[in-house]
């Protein structure tokens, strides 16, 4: 599985919750945000974008951001 | 126990009176039959609310609901519904908002539908975190505007939740106050503000985490790439993520919105986002930051005379906070201003003068009718108490009305399109009164060519003998050609209905992505419920039809579908092909059109015995 580093755009974030949403169906198999490994706290301006400490920078946040407050580098690469 | 993918499973019952809360399973045949969402959400309150119930009063339920595809991250999928009977139009409607987080978060906790009945004797809040639901002492929020509220709670269990709250103008029954979603999203003009803070409901914060599954992980997972291909492919996807809603309504310059622009909001997993969060960066409001449900809100009071847009933003803010309808708002401070002028209100009461283009002015109005302070507490009723209250007098100076509220387009309204679509017919057509809303009719966007109507047509399930009773006849002349827009609402209201009952946002510049045979696929990759594109249409009538037989319960028939004396005096609307004045007869036959179009009785518009039994309604 590939690893990446995963840059994080808080000004571009809108709040939608999609990469807590593919985070939680890619490791648990079922839609919930509380239980992603990436957190979007967004109120009015303000937001912070946050990972616990399971997050294994797959990158699949990245990929279902549509705002690009999330990007993802070739970090290294495992078996 | 699941029983079925998408849904969460469960009802949550909330009586106030007797301060009591349980929950129960939501019935899958009746999921099946009414498909979700809005669907459900409409057959709960039609089940529920007794003909005659005052608005106001503890007998009023309310039924909230979201649909299957909410918590999924199928995009734009967040919709929230809400059903009750109002007290603007004294009829039986229906309110949706994108549902911010709010419609994620309430299906998470595990519920579809929350029913919520009687009156508490002091204000509360609803608190629901999974299965711990509370009803909470709301003392120190009542009397806090919506933003306010919203903030209050949203944060206030680690994890943000989803918040619905009212203002003072709904705690204070103003009947065209508003509920709002996470502070951002409007629901319910026609008073469901009025509706929770008779009920002394400040707000309902929700916060979940039991999942939401899909019974066809394969299929949604193809379903779903499929249509990312298509917004992805969508050559105006950046324009519309970078502008929102001002890309198709541009009321300022782009400049002065980039100026203002803090961020863009979008609901759950919505690829748009039309929601903004904007800051004022100079004159004496800077620094003032306002949130809208779309920019162009913010912007507004332009078309009533204000030229700063730095006090326009200011003062929708105040209505925001206050939980305001700008667009009854303004009609309401143009009709009373007439008033004074003409003697009808004594003009001592004119304090301060009513001016449209005044910030200061309008300001302290809104303060007066939230607060129902002095001649507040009259134009607070709306435009039913204030021709109630001063009678004759007044009539000669109110502006059109429908189901007794202000159109929202049309001559003398907020909106300047005057050519005559589905959207105008449904201001007289939808059982709520006017509120914007496309159910994404192509002549959403006017003068679109006739010959791109096909396309869209099909794209929303319409079958191809009624495209071809609604499309003019390419033999005739020219001058001849017309639209059968009463047949094309008909389409409009069950392509609306499909997508609220799944939970998909109804906006023309979302739904364009989606045809009805993708929903249908859809609904039966994350539901299990089998289900092909006759049948979703088949469901989706018999949600809309059962819509009408509630408030024909209420006595709502033809005679309820008045048209404006001033829609057809002129300048007023035009024919949407031929822009000619469109004439009384004109929209009299589009609803005639209509009624025959749903197998409706065309002289009483109320459901023909047959269209019942055909939709298994025979019972209702």
């Amino acid at each position: 599985m590939s690893r990446y580093q995963i840059l994080v755009f808080p000004e571009n974030c809108t709040g939608c919750m999609r990469c807590m949403l593919s985070c939680s169906r890619q490791y648990f198999k079922i839609f919930n945000p509380a239980i992603s490994r990436i957190c979007v706290q967004l109120s009015g301006i303000d937001c912070a974008i946050t990972f616990t400490d399971e997050c294994n920078h797959c990158g699949i946040c990245a990929d279902g951001c549509f705002f690009g407050a999330l990007s993802k580098q070739v970090e290294e690469k495992t078996k | 126990m699941k029983t079925l993918g998408g849904f969460a499973g469960k009802i949550l019952y909330v009586d106030l009176t007797q301060k009591t809360i349980k929950t129960g399973a939501l019935d899958p045949d009746m999921a099946k039959k009414f498909v979700g969402g809005l669907g459900l959400t409409i057959k709960l309150a039609y089940d529920r609310i007794k003909p005659g119930t005052d608005p106001l009063s503890p007998d009023n339920p309310v039924v909230i609901g979201a649909g299957p595809l909410v918590g999924t991250d199928i995009p734009s999928s967040s919709r929230v519904y809400a059903v009750t009977k109002f007290p603007a139009s004294g009829t039986i409607g229906w309110c949706g908002a994108g549902g911010v987080t709010f419609g994620c978060m309430f299906k998470n906790a595990g519920y579809d539908h929350l029913i919520i009945e009687g009156q508490s004797d002091k204000p509360v809040y609803l608190k629901i975190i999974d299965h711990k639901v509370e009803l909470c002492d709301a003392g120190e929020l009542w009397g806090k505007g919506i933003l306010d509220t919203c903030e209050t709670l949203k944060m206030s269990d680690g994890r943000q939740g989803g918040v619905i709250s009212i203002g003072q103008a709904g705690e204070n029954r103003v009947t065209f106050s508003m509920a709002y979603v996470d502070g951002i999203a409007t629901l319910g003009r026609g008073g469901f503000g009025a509706v929770l803070g008779a009920k002394k409901l400040k707000a309902i914060f929700v916060k979940g985490s039991q999942g939401i599954d899909v019974a066809d992980q394969e299929r949604y997972e193809s379903l779903k790439n499929e249509l990312l291909q298509t917004i992805q492919g969508y050559r105006y996807l950046k324009e519309w993520q970078s502008l929102g809603m001002l890309k198709s309504f541009p009321a300022v310059p782009v400049e002065t919105y980039e100026k203002i622009k803090k961020r863009r909001i979008a609901c759950v997993s919505c690829p748009l986002g039309c929601k903004d969060v904007v800051e004022i960066k100079d004159g004496r409001f800077k620094g003032l930051v306002a949130r809208s449900s779309s920019a162009i809100n913010l912007f507004t009071p332009l078309a009533y005379g204000f030229t700063d847009y730095r006090e326009a933003v200011k003062l929708i803010a105040t209505l925001d906070e206050y939980g305001l309808d700008m667009f009854e708002f303004f009609g309401v401070m143009n009709f009373a201003a007439a008033l004074f002028k003409n003697g009808v209100i004594p003009e001592k009461e004119n304090i301060p003068e009513i001016a449209m283009d005044s910030l200061e002015s309008m300001e302290i109005w809104a303060g007066k009718i939230a607060g129902r302070e002095g001649i507040g507490r009259i134009l607070a009723d709306g435009f039913a108490g204030m021709l109630d209250t001063y009678k004759k007098d007044a009539e000669d100076y109110a502006p059109a009305l429908v189901k007794g509220m202000h159109p929202y387009t049309g001559p003398d309204s907020a909106l300047p399109w005057d050519l005559f679509g589905t959207m105008e017919l449904g201001q007289i057509m939808d059982f709520r009164g006017p509120h914007v809303g496309s159910g994404g009719s192509p002549t959403y966007f006017a003068k679109r060519p006739l010959d791109v109507f096909p396309r869209h047509l099909k794209r929303m399930g319409v079958p191809d003998p009624a495209i071809a009773r609604i499309l003019p006849d390419p033999g005739a002349p020219e001058d001849e050609q017309n639209l059968k827009i009463g047949s094309l609402l008909k389409y409009s209201h069950r392509w609306f209905s499909i997508l609220g009952s799944l939970g998909i946002c109804a906006r023309a510049q979302v739904n364009r992505f989606y045809n009805a045979e993708l929903c249908a696929a859809l609904y039966e990759a994350v539901t299990g419920i089998g289900t092909d594109i006759d049948q979703l249409r088949l469901r989706a009538d018999r949600v809309w039809t059962l819509y009408k037989m509630a408030n024909v319960r209420e006595g709502v028939g033809r005679n309820a579908e008045s048209i404006p004396e001033r829609w057809v005096r002129h300048p007023g609307f035009k024919n949407y092909v031929s822009e000619k004045p469109v004439t009384r007869e004109e929209i009299e036959q589009m609803i005639t059109d209509y009624y025959m179009e749903q197998g409706w009785d065309t002289a009483t518009g109320i459901p023909k015995a047959e269209t019942l039994k055909k939709l298994g309604l025979e019972d209702h």
